[in-house]
């Protein structure tokens, strides 16, 4: 049922959120970095009902995560899929059309979109507090009833290339792209979420694959639902049991390959048509993200130790010799192994391999020196800080869960990692550099303008 | 364990009341105060009324590169790197923005640390270090950033600087907000030194506070900032942009794969005037930054699958891309425009594309909104606009633009002046400021194809279009309409030019 919805809501109250009032003075003052209470429900179809009530008067944020991302991508020629099948979700239903479901965003006032990485895609809503059960009400149809022309399929395929497109002048995409084609051998994380361009040209040709696939994961045990802000948790259930609850089990099983372990260094020569400056990227294979392994977090910290902008390295090489622009290093979370990345731009090109040289020698460094306890204090100071001032309005409280979500399926997780953080310590660091940070591990991309075109 | 806790209705009302409003003139500095006392976190936003318009012929971008030093630099007795370490375990965040006509200097940062945060960050700004080294590395990074990424890897952009160039040519607005590679590269220490004396005194410098900071750090603010050097503040002169005789053409070559377009006049209207607000749900109607909602994001991409997405604007809009659609705060302008943005198209569908938003926009101009349209999009706004002001910091630098334009709180009087709003008052403010005739283009187009796009587009060589699949006999008839659709191209003032010579010199 399509309720009305109180335009006069957003007017009464000045949307304006914050943060709780605790004091975060120290690393291990508070048990828990998710300040708020986290309520965990499963659906008889295996639909999980995440909720978190925030202090957000007539507002809410309605997410919806679908454990599906580009990794999911295991067929060839299928790249880019889980972010193309991101659109068609936008294509309407019987129930509601393309246009009936715009209409219907536009008159709760919704701020409304979507997007994919690697392992998730996710559809995002910020809405008045008394357009939940709209909310609800789309959001199940679409997920269940997806129904779309051929036509308009093929019609959103040219809106795909458009979005590579736009990025394309950027050489930092096709660094990405080079990067993980060169890093990966077997896994999917050799394509990017966009896909390899010749798939995405390819996509107007898939309409029935999309159908396959809107089958195989737009599935309730695949899925969870998150709410943020101002509800009631009674009527919330009361609203998914209502709308999710005929929604049916899947049953694929996906097999990923796993991606062997790399034997030696990988260098890719990248040349390129504008104006630029020379860019190196160096990736590494590092570990999956897991809440109860010290691994990945001590490659956090090593990220903090060796390419914040208080590291020694960024001052050495932006600060005081200035021969780059910035450098950076970090790994992003990922389900399974992902890549630390170092990116860097060079000022000038003859000294390209001596920058290479620095990263290198700080990266053994940090494989036999001990992080002083100072140091290794203030990053986890600074990664606590960090995470609890970003958590202040609904949807980056939703937006934030989701991640850990995505990852594990599991909201608590966010708590586990913080905890993994404060324990720490110096050989962990040191231990994750020596085990990941390897030459015979390392992909290293080198991006320059054309001599022809100086 | 943290407390969430509640910002209620009346304290915000309270927070928005003319009194808190008002700056507190005189002698001291003015103060923008938005607290909100339970609140964990502060923002600091140091403003200063002067940008880019004030750069010394010849020193173009002398506004920026000075506010990068400062936001980038250390203070007399921190250097940079000291800076860094003192700011990092609180994650505390420091950044600069130079515009046209308002620098802002950002500093968030959690209760924990304010005093010791804001003493360095009031420091960096009110006895900045002007290291010779910093100044090297942001003086060469801001030529780095106009030679090599605007003009070269930043396609989109790219296109909306050429199109402020060619809107503004002769006006103080004619520059980008970074300078020029002429300018920057003429800029000494000595000369960021002297304007920082000139320009950075109580009669222009601006302190806006929000979130949960304690009673009395407004008055500790006020005295710090009240002991800068006295001066005068004095607005630059601005003439009447340049009428536009039809359409006027920028082609800009580089190498491109994909073709942007942007397009736009000046407009005699700012969030000070009525008809802003009236403008206002003519544009959201027409290309609400990435939503469905706008005409021209259904009709060139849901539609036709031309790009990635079309919109428009009725005054300057930076920032909104990636994974947020907000725009930046404090970029606000004595003189405003109206513009369309058309993501890149492909090289065959580009002449399309543009005949496909002026197509567009002609009918809007033609024909107005509907009575249930008009519905439609006011009650979409008014509860749409509440969301752009949904952080402290947010909302800080909406209040501190308010008080840039003299008007009451932008978002609340969105709602009082959308209330009021009939058909008739958008539908008359339509035909007072827009035009499909009188426009102007920039378009990123692939190296050497300039003359031949410009070519075709003069001489509205016909451009139909072809599409991979079919499509409904509606759009083919309309197409039809399209591909013929006339754009008078003034030839005298249209240009095709290589990229590399754009931002050189004013």
């Amino acid at each position: 049922m399509l309720r009305g919805t109180n335009a006069a809501m957003f007017a009464l109250f000045g949307i304006y959120f914050f943060v709780g009032a605790t004091a975060l003075t120290a690393q291990g003052d508070i048990d828990k970095v998710f300040p708020y209470t986290i309520n965990n429900v499963t659906l008889d179809n295996g639909l999980k009902i995440v909720s978190i009530p925030f202090d957000s008067p007539g507002i809410v944020a309605f997410y919806t995560v679908v454990r599906t991302g580009s990794r999911n991508e295991v067929e060839a020629g299928k790249s880019g899929f889980a972010h193309f099948f991101e659109h068609m979700m936008f294509r309407g239903t019987d129930k509601y059309s393309k246009d009936a479901f715009n209409e219907m965003l536009k008159s709760i006032g919704a701020d409304n979109n979507a997007f994919t990485s690697d392992d998730e895609t996710v559809y995002h809503t910020l809405a008045s507090a008394d357009a939940l059960e709209t909310m609800m009400d789309m959001e199940s149809d679409r997920f269940m009833n997806l129904k779309y022309s051929e036509l308009d399929f093929k019609t959103e395929a040219g809106a795909i290339l458009g979005e590579y497109n736009k990025n394309y002048s950027s050489p930092f995409m096709t660094i990405f792209e080079k990067m993980r084609e060169a890093a990966y051998d077997q896994h999917t994380y050799k394509h990017t979420t966009m896909g390899f361009l010749k798939d995405i040209e390819d996509m107007p040709n898939q309409y029935q694959y999309s159908l396959t696939f809107f089958d195989r994961w737009y599935r309730p045990e695949n899925c969870v639902v998150v709410v943020v802000g101002d509800f009631k948790q009674d009527n919330l259930l009361a609203l998914a049991n209502k709308y999710y609850g005929p929604w049916k089990r899947g049953t694929y099983k996906l097999d990923i390959p796993a991606e062997p372990a790399q034997t030696q260094e990988k260098i890719v020569n990248l040349p390129w048509k504008a104006k630029t400056l020379p860019i190196v990227a160096m990736g590494y294979h590092g570990p999956a993200f897991s809440d109860n392994s010290r691994e990945m977090p001590a490659m956090d910290l090593l990220s903090q130790l060796l390419f914040s902008p208080t590291s020694d390295l960024f001052k050495k090489l932006v600060v005081e010799e200035q021969l780059v622009e910035f450098v950076q290093g970090s790994q992003g979370d990922s389900r399974d192994p992902g890549l630390f990345q170092i990116y860097t731009r060079v000022k000038d090109p003859k000294n390209i391999d001596l920058v290479r040289g620095e990263i290198e020698k700080a990266i053994e460094e940090a494989k036999t020196k001990p992080v002083p306890e100072e140091r290794l204090k203030a990053i986890k100071s600074y990664l606590r800080y960090q995470y609890a001032m970003g958590l202040d309005n609904p949807n980056s409280v939703a937006n934030s869960i989701s991640h850990y979500i995505q990852l594990t399926g599991d909201a608590e997780s966010v708590n586990r990692i913080y905890q993994l953080y404060d324990q720490i310590t110096p050989e962990d660091i040191m231990g994750v550099a020596k085990k990941f940070m390897t030459t015979a591990n390392r992909t290293t991309v080198i991006l320059k303008q054309e001599e022809s075109s100086q | 364990m943290k407390t969430t806790a509640l910002v209620l209705m009346t304290a915000l009302t309270i927070a928005l009341t003319p009194a808190t409003l008002c700056a507190r003139e005189g002698a001291s500095v003015k103060i923008t105060e938005l607290r909100s006392e339970k609140s964990p976190l502060v923002t600091v936003r140091i403003a200063l009324r002067a940008g880019s318009v004030n750069d010394p012929a010849g020193k173009e971008g002398l506004n920026a590169l000075t506010a990068s030093l400062i936001g980038s630099g250390g203070t007399r007795e921190l250097t940079y790197s000291q800076v860094m370490e003192k700011l990092y375990p609180w994650a505390a965040n420091i950044s600069s923005q130079a515009d046209h006509e308002l620098t802002t200097f950002t500093g968030d940062v959690h209760r924990d640390h304010l005093e010791a945060f804001y003493t360095i960050f009031s420091q960096l700004v009110l006895a900045p270090r002007f290291d010779p080294q910093d100044f090297a590395r942001v003086k060469e990074d801001a030529v780095n950033f106009l030679v090599n990424t605007l003009r070269s890897t930043d396609d989109e952009n790219l296109g909306k600087q050429a199109l402020n160039t060619l809107m503004f040519d002769g006006h103080p607005y004619g520059t980008t907000e970074y300078g020029t590679v002429s300018g920057l590269s003429a800029i000494t220490l000595d000369d960021v030194k002297e304007y920082y004396a000139k320009t950075y005194t109580r009669a222009t410098l601006w302190v806006g506070l929000a979130g949960g900071y304690p009673a009395g750090f407004a008055g500790k603010v006020r005295t710090d900032f009240s002991g800068a050097p006295d001066g005068e503040f004095r607005e630059v002169a601005l003439p009447p942009p340049q009428p536009i005789d039809g359409a006027e053409v920028i082609v800009v070559q580089k190498p491109a794969r994909a073709y942007g377009v942007s397009m736009g006049f000046p407009i005699g209207v700012t969030r000070k005037e009525k008809d802003f607000y009236a403008l206002m749900v003519a544009n959201s109607h027409f290309g609400e930054h990435r939503t469905f909602n706008g005409v021209l994001m259904n009709s060139l991409r849901g539609n036709r699958g031309l790009n990635y997405g079309d919109y428009s604007y009725i005054e300057k809009f930076t920032g909104g891309t990636g994974n947020t659609t907000l725009p930046n705060v404090n970029t606000p302008l004595r003189q405003q425009y109206f513009s369309i943005w058309l993501r890149p198209m492909p090289p065959a569908s580009t002449h399309f594309g543009i005949r496909n938003a002026l197509f567009e926009l002609k009918r809007l101009v033609d024909a107005g909104l509907s009575e249930q349209e008009f519905e439609q999009t006011r009650k979409f706004l008014m509860n749409y606009s509440k969301l752009w002001a949904a952080t402290a910091n947010r909302r800080l630098g909406y209040l501190m633009d308010s008080e840039f334009y003299g008007t009451p709180y932008f978002i609340d009087r969105i709602e009082a002046e959308l209330k009021n709003l009939t058909v008739a008052d958008v539908n008359a403010a339509i035909r007072k400021y827009l035009t499909a005739d009188n426009v102007k283009i920039a378009v990123v187009v692939d190296a050497g194809k300039g003359a031949e796009f410009f070519d075709n587009l003069a001489n509205n060589v016909p451009s139909p279009i072809t599409y991979d699949s079919p499509k409904p006999q509606n759009i083919l008839d309309e197409d039809k309409l399209i591909e013929r659709f006339p754009v008078k191209v003034n030839r005298s003032k249209s240009r095709v030019v290589d990229a590399k010579d754009l931002f050189e010199r004013r």
